[in-house]
């Protein structure tokens, strides 16, 4: 009885869901074009104003918990909680211009066909309009409030997302009518993950592993490839070379689901920033919460953990920053952290340390590659 | 100007005298006259104000103090010779009224009054006779007594000088429409009596009879600042070359007060021009100050420290004014402002006035009401112009807005003209009235921007009422009931958490 409870409330959280939907150009023109004969409407109505924008919210009050019916694959999404920037606020009126001119620059770019960068955009803002953009960070929030207003994902919008990931490891891909790229060939460097949304959704994916890393730093990614760990424990490597773009997540994703067999295992530092990571696989962010739910995967945490700790010597632990305990206080608040996630970052608070993968080399260079090959045969991971 | 000087017991009477004629319905005549005698022993100074206005009644005279300070107080006896008679009266009723008598009982004397004969008429006639005896003088030292008579000289003239303006002002700011004011100087010298009759031309007064008070006032002060003040009679055409150039607000308070449920009424006018080239030749004392310009019951007056008070408590930044400072100079309140356009002038009238007869001498609670009204009044005036005229006194807040409205309007310009689908332009086009054909971006963009700052500026006028909400871009029909959080979103603001924002 309590699980066909579970079951329709999982069923009826969807109704809560605000996404954005992935368009075509000639449709997100549509929407755009509608927005301005809206604000023209009300601008020369017998009542003139100049409407407000209904911006979906993108705070933690507004994020939800969906659980899947017929998978473990839980996600975050956002309900439909709104915040408004009106021009009528005096210190607020910036802002609200500022999502105007990134519509117009995006319906420029749509109009012509092209696709841009975030970094490319910022330049073009800063040059076009340096009174209103001044930083990237500043720009790329605006991004996501023209797709909180149009409900279409930054794709659709004509940006590209940045090419930061890397794959590596026992998988051939290939683009449609192009060669076949084998990843276990690519040297210690991987292939790069491309930005466009469109390629990475066509790419036709094979392999033979039997696991999926994911890897949080960079520098790891490069030991374990060079190592050539994958033909030890077959296995394909990916990391985002530390927080998860949009496109590493939208590839890990169409791997899980290409290939439902393979378990997606984590390595990640143990500290909150490393749970932090490793979390937004496994569910998705409040801050491209309108799209990043569609990309959750199933991740298992399989190191560094709590009863590593025993592997690694003292010297090696670190205090926590300030930063640090603040990611932990948000994650501890949020209600999709399973029972042992919990547990484990409470002893990282407790501790007040934290360690880096890199603290395993004590043993060895080659330690690594032990440690992940006994944790899986052991299938010690949560 | 100094009021101040001018006894406070002629002001009152003369204000007395024009409410007296205000209530009248006829045509009434309010003369000063002044009789100087230099060569008599003692020299007499006789000032009479006399009205044609209903009769007085003597409730007036009662809380009349005899004052200790203003320099005719030193040669006064305190006794004012009273004559007045209502229309229904049979008599004309003589009194003498001794100020300096303490005992309320033998303040008043009455005189045998004088027969009508039928005659239907009412007025009122009060003299005070002001003497400097000889042998004072001549106690001084001989070469000084040039001076002495000289100073007395002078100092008639200079009350001459005085309460002509003191009537010009009456007249030509209050424009009070059925009194007619005469100004009479006597002088007795050897020659004989000289007799200089100056009568004050009352202009001819566009505004209806029935016009109210404070529409008067407005039409007055106009005229007043128009004419750069009592100096010259004509408006000025090279400062004021047209009257669009003139934001004129004016604003009315009330309350009833005191025990007699007396009606207070408070009237402020304010006036903005716009001086494109300010001439040499016009002497504008001011610049970037304000002088106020103030009257009680019909009389101008010096203004009183708790409505400088009151002026300096008025919220002035939300009609994107700064006040610097008040001076109190000379009875005259100046308000010296920061940041205002080289061009742009501010006058301001405030008058109060008791709205029955007799008037009251005012009270310690009357200030207390005073600056309420005075603000209310003041504010109202402000409302007033704001609504009346576009653009005007915007509050600092509206102002920054204000400023990106070039850039919105731009930018939707921009989305209008980059798109190629026609239909979505032609409708835009007809949206904001435009042609379709060869439409340039510059009208596109003035066209929106026309429109917006017109928006900001109505909203500034409505922001003391209640303000609605604007309308959302886009409608939404979800299910669930919305919440509307505003959030300020902070500019340049990292964030704790961002991009790890779980």
């Amino acid at each position: 009885m309590e699980d066909l409870c579970n079951s329709s409330m999982r069923f009826f959280s969807d109704q809560h869901l605000c996404f954005a939907d992935i368009i075509p150009p000639s449709e997100v023109r549509a929407r755009i074009e509608v927005a301005v004969l809206n604000f023209l409407r009300i601008l020369t109505s017998p009542a003139p104003a100049i409407s407000d924008l209904p911006l979906i919210n993108r705070k933690s009050s507004n994020r939800r918990v969906s659980q899947g019916l017929l998978t473990e694959v839980s996600w975050i999404f956002l309900s439909h909680s709104f915040c408004t920037r009106s021009l009528m606020r005096a210190n607020a009126a910036k802002a609200f211009i500022r999502v105007w001119k990134v519509m117009e620059m995006c319906f420029q770019i749509l109009v012509q066909e092209k696709r841009v960068t975030q970094r490319e955009l910022f330049y073009k803002l800063l040059c076009d309009s340096p009174d209103y953009f001044t930083s990237q960070l500043q720009v790329n929030r605006t991004i996501q409030d023209v797709v909180a207003l149009l409900r279409c994902s930054r794709f659709s919008l004509g940006i590209m997302a940045s090419s930061r990931g890397l794959v590596a490891g026992r998988l051939l891909l290939q683009e449609p009518n192009e060669e076949v790229v084998d990843c276990s060939a690519c040297g210690s460097s991987g292939h790069a993950i491309s930005g466009d949304l469109n390629l990475l959704e066509k790419l036709i994916l094979k392999t033979d592993a039997r696991y999926i890393i994911v890897v949080e730093k960079h520098a790891i990614f490069q030991r374990l490839a060079e190592d050539r760990i994958f033909n030890q424990i077959p296995s394909i490597l990916i990391t985002a070379k530390g927080y998860p773009d949009i496109a590493t997540r939208f590839l890990l994703h169409r791997l899980s689901r290409a290939f439902p067999d393979l378990p997606i295992l984590a390595l990640v530092d143990w500290n909150p920033a490393g749970l932090a990571i490793l979390c937004t696989f496994k569910f998705g962010s409040i801050g491209m919460g309108l799209e990043a739910y569609r990309y959750a995967c199933n991740v298992k945490w399989l190191g560094l953990r709590g009863n590593d700790l025993q592997l690694i010597p003292e010297q090696s632990m670190v205090p926590l920053k300030q930063r640090d305990l603040q990611i932990a206080t948000s994650l501890m608040s949020s209600e999709f952290l399973q029972e042992n996630y919990r547990e484990e970052l409470a002893v990282m608070v407790q501790l007040g340390q934290r360690v880096e993968i890199e603290a395993l080399y004590f043993h060895g260079y080659g330690y690594l590659g032990k440690y992940i090959a006994k944790k899986i045969v052991q299938a010690n991971y949560i | 100007m100094e009021f101040a000087s001018v006894h406070p017991i002629c002001l009152h009477l003369i204000s007395s005298a024009i409410q007296r004629c205000r209530l009248s319905e006829d045509l009434c005549r309010l003369s000063v006259v002044l009789k100087f005698s230099p060569n008599s022993d003692p020299l007499l100074l006789r000032i009479s104000i006399s009205d044609t206005g209903i009769g007085s009644c003597l409730e007036e005279f009662q809380d009349l103090k005899f004052p200790r300070e203003a320099v005719i107080a030193e040669k006064w006896d305190g006794v004012l010779s009273v004559r007045t008679t209502s229309i229904c009266d049979n008599e004309v009723f003589n009194y003498q009224l001794n100020l300096k008598e303490s005992a309320s009982a033998r303040r008043l004397t009455r005189l045998p009054s004088n027969p009508k004969n039928g005659v239907k008429f009412s007025g009122t006639e009060v003299c005070l006779s002001i003497s400097e005896s000889l042998d004072v003088l001549l106690a001084e030292i001989n070469c000084f007594f040039q001076k002495c008579l000289l100073k007395t000289f002078s100092s008639v003239f200079s009350l001459f000088t005085l309460i002509c303006s003191l009537l010009v002002l009456q007249m030509l700011v209050l424009k009070i429409p059925n009194v007619a004011y005469e100004l009479v100087v006597e002088h007795d010298d050897a020659s004989g009596l000289q007799y200089e009759n100056v009568f004050l031309a009352n202009e001819s007064n566009p505004l209806h009879f029935s016009a109210s008070n404070l529409e008067r006032l407005k039409s007055g002060f106009e005229d007043y600042i128009l004419k750069h003040g009592n100096s010259s009679s004509k408006k000025c055409g090279s400062c004021f070359p047209s009257l669009e150039h003139l934001k004129v607000g004016s604003g009315i308070a009330c309350c009833t007060e005191g025990l007699r449920n007396t009606e207070l009424v408070m009237e402020a006018v304010i006036l903005i021009s716009e001086i494109s080239e300010p001439t040499s030749s016009c002497f504008r004392p001011c610049g970037a100050n304000s002088e106020v310009l103030c009257f009680k019951d019909f009389t101008p007056c010096s203004i009183p420290p708790s409505s400088v008070k009151a002026l300096t408590s008025i919220d002035w930044r939300s009609y994107g004014l700064t006040l610097g400072s008040i001076v109190n100079q000379h009875g005259y309140a100046l308000l010296e402002w920061e940041g205002l356009p080289p061009s742009a002038r501010i006058d301001i009238v405030l008058h109060c006035y008791h709205n029955q007869y007799p008037n009251m001498i005012p009270s310690a609670r009357k200030t207390q009401l005073d600056r309420n009204l005075i603000k209310k009044s003041v504010k109202l005036a402000l409302d007033d112009l704001k609504e009346k005229h576009a653009g005007v006194l915007l509050s600092a807040h509206a102002l920054k807005i204000r400023n990106c409205a070039p850039d919105l309007a731009k930018t939707i310009a921009g989305l209008i003209l980059s798109s190629k689908d026609s239909s979505f332009q032609g409708e835009c086009f007809s949206l904001l009235g435009l042609q379709s054909e060869g439409v340039g971006g510059e009208i596109v963009e003035d066209c929106i921007k026309e429109k917006i700052i017109s928006v900001i500026e109505m909203n500034d006028r409505k922001s003391n009422q209640k303000s609605e909400l604007a309308p959302f871009l886009f409608e939404n029909d979800s299910l669930q009931v919305l919440e509307f959080q505003e959030e300020e979103y902070e500019e340049g603001d990292d964030g704790p958490f961002s991009p790890l924002d779980i």
